[in-house]
């Protein structure tokens, strides 16, 4: 919760009168948005678990243990290089105790990967809903000084840390627009890496009936390698995209659960 | 235009305001975009007076606070132009007349200016909330929103897989709610309707050529029979339209229908593919030759050759819906590479249908049954779908 103090802070008026807040998110925005953690969870975790059945990269299998797959490969390092995990059980399964399902499901992650698969594709024309209602689309739009913009913003993340630790002054490049460059690339390539998921997964899931989906890939086997590809684009975005959002603070959270927030100013950073 | 607009009705600061007087404290500013800004006043009431200029001010893009009137008694039209940020001061006369009668529109948003361009982003609609209303909707979203997020973990956490949630210490022993399965495999059947309604019998899979052959090793999920029963194989036909049980063997089949060949993929369940070069004879025309009975639907492909992993005998069974054994790509295989199937491929006759994941593709058949309702299906009955149309 805001503190009273907090909110008048950002506005000229004094307590107890009003404060002006802006419009952030549309509900339908918002809703779609924490409805992608449960899924996006769910269609990894099984996705994983379907992939165990038949690696997508394998090697030439090895001629002590057997074993073909690179994941389990991971697994063994991780277990040999990480203390405390020299005892684990099973190493070439340690990738997928614990970003899957677990190794031998492949019948019950078929299912829970159809379940969340129909949920994200709902989600995601709620999601599009929500940006047509409110207007947001156009925030997602690129822009041609975007790409000298990123690099403005990529340099001040770089030196975030040292100006930190060195307590100069570090400025946050100012913009005007409701994300920065950086935030705005990456917002504009999520739901496209959606879009592309489920195309993929479409091909993969119907290489039959819907072979010319399957060609727009490169074939089914490229179209795995595609849908494989782009989990990891989802991962790669979340960790950067959590750690931002708690540094810029409880104002951004809070906005995209509430949909408003007490930044009206356009330049006080707002980055996540 | 007082602070009633901005308290929920029935808020006690409500009740505390309205008894003070204007003497005591001025409506401070305006929500700056009421449709009807003035408040309700007599006719005859100078303050109507007041409206052009109220109107100009809903043009300004940040509501501000009115500036105070130091004498509010004297204040007959004081509609002050206020600078460019700053609404125009509308004072009311009348005291604690206007107050209490205004319209509510706590939350309206302030006009943007007009944007150049479809696609330019437009500058965030602003509103004015009192704090006391702002930290309403904040708990009321909040609460809902942690609400929203332990149901979801409950209700998703509890449709994950038995193993992994005793894997994760989450349940000990055999707890799994009854709908659970019930539900998933619902999601399954859903996926099965949606296949079965992207299925076209005209729509031909892709084929290959003979460059593109990848190697398909042996699939057996299990043991590989003895090929000891080939000597012996027959294929049995049952479900006909004669009503009787017709038994072919391989010679019979080879020298009554056409052989055609065909480079499909072959996809597994599993997710790997193989790229093989096939021959064999139409199932559609084995189904012209031995019409089944006119109330079939389905076919049951059985192999009562198939050994589980220890090699004992665990008979194979698939389900096949009559229009996919229509397709002029499924084939009766015999020959696989331009030979004769081998015993790892399912001499000497196996079900090729491209349009369904591989585990359909019964190996070593021995025999076809037409059916009104849907059979049993091997994988099926262990957790996978049943029409597994590709």
């Amino acid at each position: 919760m805001l503190s009273e103090k907090q909110l008048t802070a950002t506005s000229t008026l004094p307590e107890n009168r009003g404060v002006l807040v802006a419009r952030k998110h549309h509900l339908l925005v918002r809703w779609s948005h924490w409805l992608n953690v449960p899924i996006l969870l769910g269609l990894i975790l099984s996705g994983m678990a379907i992939y165990w059945a038949s690696p997508v990269y394998q090697h030439n299998p090895d001629p002590q243990t057997g074993n073909f797959d690179y994941m389990a490969d991971v697994g063994n390092w991780i277990c040999a290089h990480v203390p405390g995990l020299h005892h684990y059980s099973s190493p070439p399964d340690w990738i997928y105790n614990h970003m899957s399902l677990g190794p031998g499901m492949l019948g019950v992650a078929l299912r829970l990967h159809w379940f969340c698969a129909y949920l994200f594709m709902l989600n995601g024309l709620v999601y599009v809903a929500g940006l047509a209602l409110g207007g947001g689309w156009r925030s997602l739009l690129p822009r041609r000084t975007d790409v000298g913009d990123a690099m403005k913003m990529l340099r001040y993340y770089m030196g975030r840390p040292f100006a930190w630790l060195t307590r100069r002054t570090w400025l946050h490049p100012r913009f005007t627009t409701k994300y920065n460059a950086l935030q705005r690339a990456a917002y504009f390539s999520i739901p496209l890496a959606g879009f592309l998921s489920i195309a993929t997964g479409w091909a993969i899931h119907k290489p039959m009936q819907l072979s010319w989906l399957a060609a727009i890939f490169g074939g089914y086997s490229k179209a795995r390698i595609w849908h494989f590809w782009l989990m990891w684009i989802f991962i790669l975005f979340v960790v950067p995209h959590v750690v931002l959002v708690f540094a810029d603070g409880w104002d951004t959270l809070r906005s995209m659960i509430v949909g408003w927030s007490a930044r009206t100013e356009r330049s006080d950073g707002g980055e996540k | 235009m007082n602070r009633e607009e901005i308290h929920e009705p029935g808020e006690p600061r409500d009740a505390s305001f309205i008894n003070a007087k204007a003497e005591r404290e001025r409506p401070e500013y305006c929500a700056a975009e009421a449709p009807s800004p003035l408040p309700q006043v007599e006719p005859s009431d100078p303050a109507a007076a007041l409206e052009p200029q109220t109107q100009a001010g809903h043009e300004e893009e940040k509501p501000v606070a009115l500036p105070h009137v130091d004498d509010p008694k004297t204040a007959e039209i004081e509609g002050q132009q206020a600078g460019p940020d700053e609404m125009p001061l509308l004072s009311v006369v009348g005291e604690s007349e206007s107050v209490g009668s205004t319209p509510s529109i706590a939350a309206e948003p302030a006009p943007a200016p007009k944007a150049k361009s479809f696609f330019q982003e437009r500058p965030p609609e602003t509103i004015e909330v009192a704090p006391h209303v702002l930290r309403h909707w904040t708990r009321r979203d909040v609460l809902l929103f942690g609400v929203g997020a332990i149901a979801t973990l409950a209700g998703g956490g509890s449709l994950l897989p038995q193993a992994t949630l005793e894997r994760l210490g989450i349940i000990h022993g055999n707890k799994t709610w009854p709908g659970k399965e019930w539900f998933l495999d619902r999601t399954l059947r859903i996926d099965d309707d949606v296949a079965e309604a992207l299925y076209s019998q005209n729509r031909l899979v892709p084929t290959y050529t003979k460059s593109q052959i990848t190697p398909l090793k042996n699939n057996y999920n299990g043991a590989t029979p003895d090929p000891g029963y080939i000597p012996e194989w027959h294929l049995t036909l049952d479900g006909l339209a004669s009503g009787l049980s017709v038994s072919l063997n391989i010679r019979n089949l080879l020298t009554r229908f056409q052989v055609h060949e065909q480079i499909t993929r072959l996809v597994c369940v599993e997710g790997w593919s193989a790229i093989a070069w096939w021959s064999g004879l139409r199932f559609d025309e084995l189904l012209h030759a031995y019409p089944p009975m006119s109330q079939a639907k389905w076919v049951r492909v059985e192999s009562s050759v198939n050994l589980d992993a220890s090699g004992n005998p665990d008979p194979y069974f698939v389900s096949l819906d009559l229009p996919t054994a229509r397709h002029p790509q499924t084939l009766l295989a015999t020959h696989f590479n331009g030979q004769p199937l081998t015993v790892d491929h399912g001499a000497p006759l196996r079900l090729l249908v491209p349009v369904k994941l591989g585990l359909k593709n019964v190996k070593a058949i021995t025999r076809i049954t037409y059916m009104e309702k849907e059979p049993k299906d091997y994988w099926a009955e262990r957790g996978y779908s049943r029409y597994d149309g590709i």
